[in-house]
């Protein structure tokens, strides 16, 4: 079965498709980053150790190099680690420096004079497997805008999918100074649920030891803040799409279109209300018919019967009847007006964007 | 030193001054020049032209705030984006300090970028970062004459030493490279202004002008206040007997040729750009692939056959192959380079309107 066919068994009766996005090529920067700092650092390490004036510093000393090349790695690793509150950036570095010695040791080279060559080799390698899996994984992500529903697709290995209504989301978009210069951003489309919505987190805490060598005192205080945030993973946002603002603005049409508006929700209040005006018109009639039923079999029982019932009868429904003609009216009254304020708003508005423009 | 005469007294403190304007309308006019390239690009590269933009506004931004700092303004709003930028001060200040932040905002964007490019060049050991003093000036060092004679000596060193850095610059060299892409960087973000498809108005070196002019003519008396600052300072070096004065100046000198050199390899590769777009396919690509590879294959060839112009050399054919090849495509590829009818048949008709001539002439003559 093709990719297209199946696409399109998925889809539901009647809908169709506005937009098929993937990713920007540079919306994954920051991935893309760790493996552009591994390439430069490479680069400038084998230029010092092997060109540079600086070159006798390293000399004769394996180890030497290996240790200098880990060290920054990890350093940067846990100052990006810090910065970014992810851990997983320090243990990738140290994940590369730790292979590079293990991949050292079974060649057994630690001894020989293959450090300068192989480090700049070994982290430029490192690089590009680390630039084709940020490829592949931009690539594995596929939103799809349609007009019933947002479907966001993704995962290589494990396929995650999610569908969301236009109806109740509210869309919250980010657009960085890369993506302002390439046209890209990351729309979150925020659920009641909580999809789209992640926490900050600010923690303190302080203590105190006081007391000499045979009593001690310890005292710990902190405290949390805690923040909700429009954030959230790759899979469950449109991340990095081109062109950001047209997307924006189509995803905002397709909500104000499903959200019903406050003309709308007067006008659906209306319909209700008329609804059951008729139905107890439609029940008074009822009663009238059966009463008038009634009334003609007397009739053909007792034809000489006074005719006071029959007035009685209209008396007791009549004000009913009227009553219930009476709130159609009105409601009806009440439904022209708004159409035709609504119809003076529009014509306002019209004019203002024709001032404008 | 002779004495104190009128030259000394009025004229000389005026003589760096001079020299720093002429610099710096140089400069506008590079300035100038990218902004017409940038603008004819735009509608083909529009990330670069943003990039460019953010550049400019990033440096703008920047001084703006640096003025609001300096005048103790404080910040309360700083914004940035790729085509709007805006500070605001926590306290609005008027008179000198609104003036000085102004100063910051108008004259900044100019000379910061130069002044990163400087800082990199230290640490680079570029020399000719130091004041010249010819020795058939001495005596006369403080006069209109002397002053700008040191002044030109300085910039003339420093010139001499840092184009002989840059046609000596090692591209192999991470310092050396990194140098050259914050020119390029920098050179393309020296107040290009807005330019874009939103243009709402004329930005160009007119406008410039007519800021600086307005903010001078807003309050000429801040302007009198400057000179007389000047004028007791450079009083001061003379009374001192030190070039303390001469020395500020040279360091925009300085500042500004960085910034021309920036401006002109800016516009190169923007003219390069500007002149691939007319290549059609991906024949468009092979400049910018004949960059690196010619110079990666000439310095591997050097590496083999050491030459004391190893350096040099490369960084020539790199040069030179890259205008070859792009001529060479823009002749093959595109009819850039032809005429709108053949030469042949022109020669032709040429050759028989001179035969007809030749006949018409012997008639008369019989």
């Amino acid at each position: 079965m093709t990719k297209k066919k199946k696409e399109k068994e998925e889809f539901l009766e009647n809908e169709l498709i506005e937009k098929s996005l993937s990713p920007h090529p540079l919306s994954f920067m920051k991935l893309q980053s760790l493996c552009l700092f591994l390439i430069i650092w490479g680069v400038v390490l084998g230029w010092l150790v092997n060109f540079s004036e600086y070159k006798t510093l390293f000399s004769g000393n394996e180890w030497f190099i290996l240790l200098a090349w880990g060290l920054v790695l990890l350093l940067v690793g846990v100052i990006a680690s810090l910065i970014v509150i992810r851990w997983t950036i320090f243990f990738l570095y140290l994940g590369v420096f730790v292979s590079a010695i293990a991949f050292m040791i079974w060649q057994n080279w630690l001894n020989k004079d293959v450090a300068p060559v192989f480090i700049p080799f070994y982290s430029v390698a490192v690089s590009i497997i680390g630039f084709l899996i940020v490829e592949i994984y931009r690539r594995s992500h596929q939103y799809i805008i349609t007009n019933l529903r947002i479907i966001l697709m993704s995962g290589f290995l494990t396929k995650t999918e999610l569908s969301i209504r236009y109806d109740k989301i509210t869309v919250f978009g980010k657009q960085g100074i890369l993506g302002q210069i390439f046209n890209f951003g990351t729309i979150i489309p925020i659920t009641q649920s909580g999809l789209g919505l992640g926490t900050d987190q600010t923690l303190a805490a302080g203590g105190l030891m006081l007391g000499g060598k045979k009593a001690k005192l310890l005292g710990i205080a902190g405290g949390g803040k805690e923040v909700q945030t429009p954030r959230t993973r790759s899979s469950f946002e449109l991340h990095g799409v081109h062109p950001y603002r047209e997307i924006k603005n189509l995803i905002e049409k397709l909500v104000q279109e499903s959200v019903p508006t406050a003309y709308h929700q007067e006008q659906v209040a209306f319909q209700k209300q008329q609804v059951d005006l008729q139905k107890q018109m439609r029940d008074l009639l009822k009663i009238q018919t059966k009463e008038t039923n009634k009334k003609s079999a007397q009739d053909a029982e007792m034809p000489d019967e006074p005719e006071d019932e029959e007035e009685e009868l209209e008396e007791y429904v009549e004000p009913e009847q009227n009553n219930v003609q009476k709130q159609m009216k009105e409601l009806l009254k009440k439904q022209s007006e708004l159409k035709e304020t609504e119809k003076i708003e529009e014509e306002n508005e019209d004019e203002n964007v024709e001032e404008k423009s | 030193m002779e004495g104190y005469s009128i030259d000394i007294v009025i004229f000389a403190p005026l003589a760096p001054i001079l020299g720093v304007l002429l610099f710096w309308f140089i400069q506008l006019l590079f300035i100038q020049s990218e902004k017409y390239l940038l603008e004819k690009i735009s509608h083909k590269h529009e990330p670069l032209c943003r990039f460019t933009n953010f550049l400019g506004i990033l440096f703008q931004t920047i001084c703006h705030a640096m003025g609001y700092t300096v005048t103790k303004s404080g910040i309360s709003d700083f914004f940035i984006s790729v085509d709007y930028g805006k500070v605001s001060p926590k306290k609005e200040r008027t008179g000198l300090f609104e003036w000085i932040a102004n100063v910051f905002l108008f004259i900044g964007p100019f000379f910061i970028p130069a002044f990163l490019l400087l800082i990199s060049l230290i640490f680079l050991k570029v020399e000719g970062l130091e004041l010249v003093i010819p020795s058939h000036i001495i005596g006369t060092e403080y006069s209109f004459g002397g002053q700008i004679t040191i002044f030109g000596s300085s910039l003339y060193n420093f010139s001499e030493k840092f184009y002989g850095f840059l046609i000596n610059i090692d591209l192999l060299h991470p310092g050396h490279f990194g140098f050259l892409l914050l020119l390029i960087f920098l050179g393309m973000g020296i107040r290009p202004s807005y330019i874009g498809e939103k243009k709402h108005e004329k930005v160009d070196m007119l406008y410039d002008l007519k800021n600086i002019w307005s903010l001078i003519s807003f309050k000429p008396l801040y302007i009198i206040i400057l000179f007389i600052l000047a004028y007791l300072f450079f009083h001061l070096s003379v009374l001192l007997n030190q070039f303390w004065y001469v020395e500020l100046f040279s360091i925009f000198g300085w500042l500004s040729i960085i910034s021309i050199t920036a401006l002109i390899i800016a516009d190169a590769i923007i003219l390069l750009i500007k002149i691939t777009d007319k290549i059609p396919g991906k024949s468009r690509f092979i400049p910018y692939i004949t960059i690196p590879s010619t110079y990666v294959l000439t310095r591997m060839f050097f590496f083999y056959f050491p030459s004391d112009f190893t350096k040099i050399a490369s960084l020539s054919i790199m040069i030179l192959s890259t205008i070859l090849i792009t001529f060479l495509i823009l002749k093959y590829k595109t009819k850039k380079f032809n005429t709108k009818t053949g030469m042949k048949p022109l020669r032709g008709k040429d050759d028989e309107e001179k035969k007809g001539k030749r006949r018409i002439s012997r008639k008369r003559t019989d």
